[in-house]
């Protein structure tokens, strides 16, 4: 299965005073297919940024469906879908436009979840 | 009047709790609807929901008590009232009511009169494993009285992701203390793929098929 790798490379080298730090800073982390859909693609191209927000509780398609919808209807969000596997919910947000940490947990409730856990990594 | 008090008094009594249809749950996301109809080795029942709240629904529930000739219209009320999070599992607490009106049919001569239902069900599943216990108790003022109960293990053969088809092979047993064969033993199968559920079974007890659908909007 192809795996697309989405980076978070903060660049270490360009300042001297940082030269001397671990290259663990450098974050990265992994997505699978399943974790971004092509119309979240889409809206990474044009400028949107992604969301990972870890799920308890999503066993099954009713609880996918359940997150994916919730977040779609939201004018900030792009495109949304859920990993059962990875056990997570990935999104896109338009560019330009935000969703605090607090307006997440707070959809993710409303679908019937609980969030364990939300980054935002930055799309290379 | 003293009718509509033994009625209530029964509904009360009825600790039999639970969801209308051996296992659905109506409870969605907020704005969600749910419809969901089922046909068991003694009941036909059809609901249409809502989920105002992530905590409860409210809908239509109409049933046809195929062994006993009678009909129930009325509005029913589901309430989440606790679920369980784990990374792996999830397991959910549900009661819920129904009042409205029953009347006989076929040859049963009963008129229409207020009726109601009362009910439980738990559950905890996880992508490879479902466990789910319900119970239920009916009162109809022109109807009779009835009570159930019914529990149901499930397996999943494949684990599939968000999307794909999800196959699921159950077996349900349920106890109608009315009933000609008060115990029953229901294999099915059921089939989840988006927001589509199916259930095919089929009653060994009584030579009765099992079917249930439900669809999320």
């Amino acid at each position: 299965m192809f795996i697309r790798k989405v980076s978070l490379a903060l660049a270490l080298s360009v300042m001297p005073a940082l030269a001397v730090m671990p290259a663990a800073t450098a974050q990265e982390i992994t997505l699978s297919d399943s974790q971004i859909t092509p119309d979240m693609r889409a809206a990474l191209d044009e400028g949107g940024s992604l969301v990972v927000v870890d799920v308890l509780g999503a066993v099954c398609d009713f609880c996918a469906l359940a997150m994916t919808r919730t977040f779609e209807r939201r004018d900030e969000v792009a495109a949304a879908t859920v990993d059962l596997d990875a056990k997570t919910l990935t999104f896109v947000v338009h560019e330009g436009r935000t969703l605090d940490d607090a307006t997440i947990t707070d959809l993710i409730r409303r679908a019937g979840y609980q969030a364990n856990g939300i980054t935002r990594p930055e799309a290379v | 009047m003293k009718q509509y008090a033994i009625t209530a008094a029964a509904l009360m009594l009825a600790v039999a709790l639970a969801p209308p249809a051996a296992q659905a749950r109506p409870v969605s996301y907020e704005g969600g609807r749910t419809f969901i109809a089922e046909h068991d080795r003694s009941m036909s029942s059809v609901w249409a929901h809502y989920t105002p709240h992530h905590r409860y629904s409210i809908g239509y529930r109409g049933e046809w008590h195929r062994d006993d000739d009678h009909a129930f219209h009325g509005a029913q009320v589901t309430w989440l009232a606790r679920r369980w999070f784990g990374e792996d599992y999830q397991a959910n607490l549900y009661l819920s009511g129904a009042a409205g009106l029953a009347y006989g049919v076929d040859d049963n001569p009963a008129g229409t009169g207020p009726a109601g239902s009362l009910g439980v069900m738990a559950d905890w599943e996880t992508r490879r494993w479902f466990v789910s216990y319900m119970a239920r108790g009916f009162s109809g003022e022109t109807t009779g009285q009835s009570a159930m109960q019914a529990a149901r293990l499930g397996v999943a053969p494949y684990i599939a992701n968000y999307g794909a088809l999800h196959t699921w092979l159950m077996v349900q047993v349920e106890h109608n203390p009315e009933a000609e064969n008060p115990v029953g033993v229901t294999p099915l199968v059921r089939f989840f793929q988006g927001p589509l559920m199916a259930e095919a079974g089929w009653s060994v007890t009584d030579d009765r098929p099992f079917l249930q659908l439900q669809y999320r909007f």
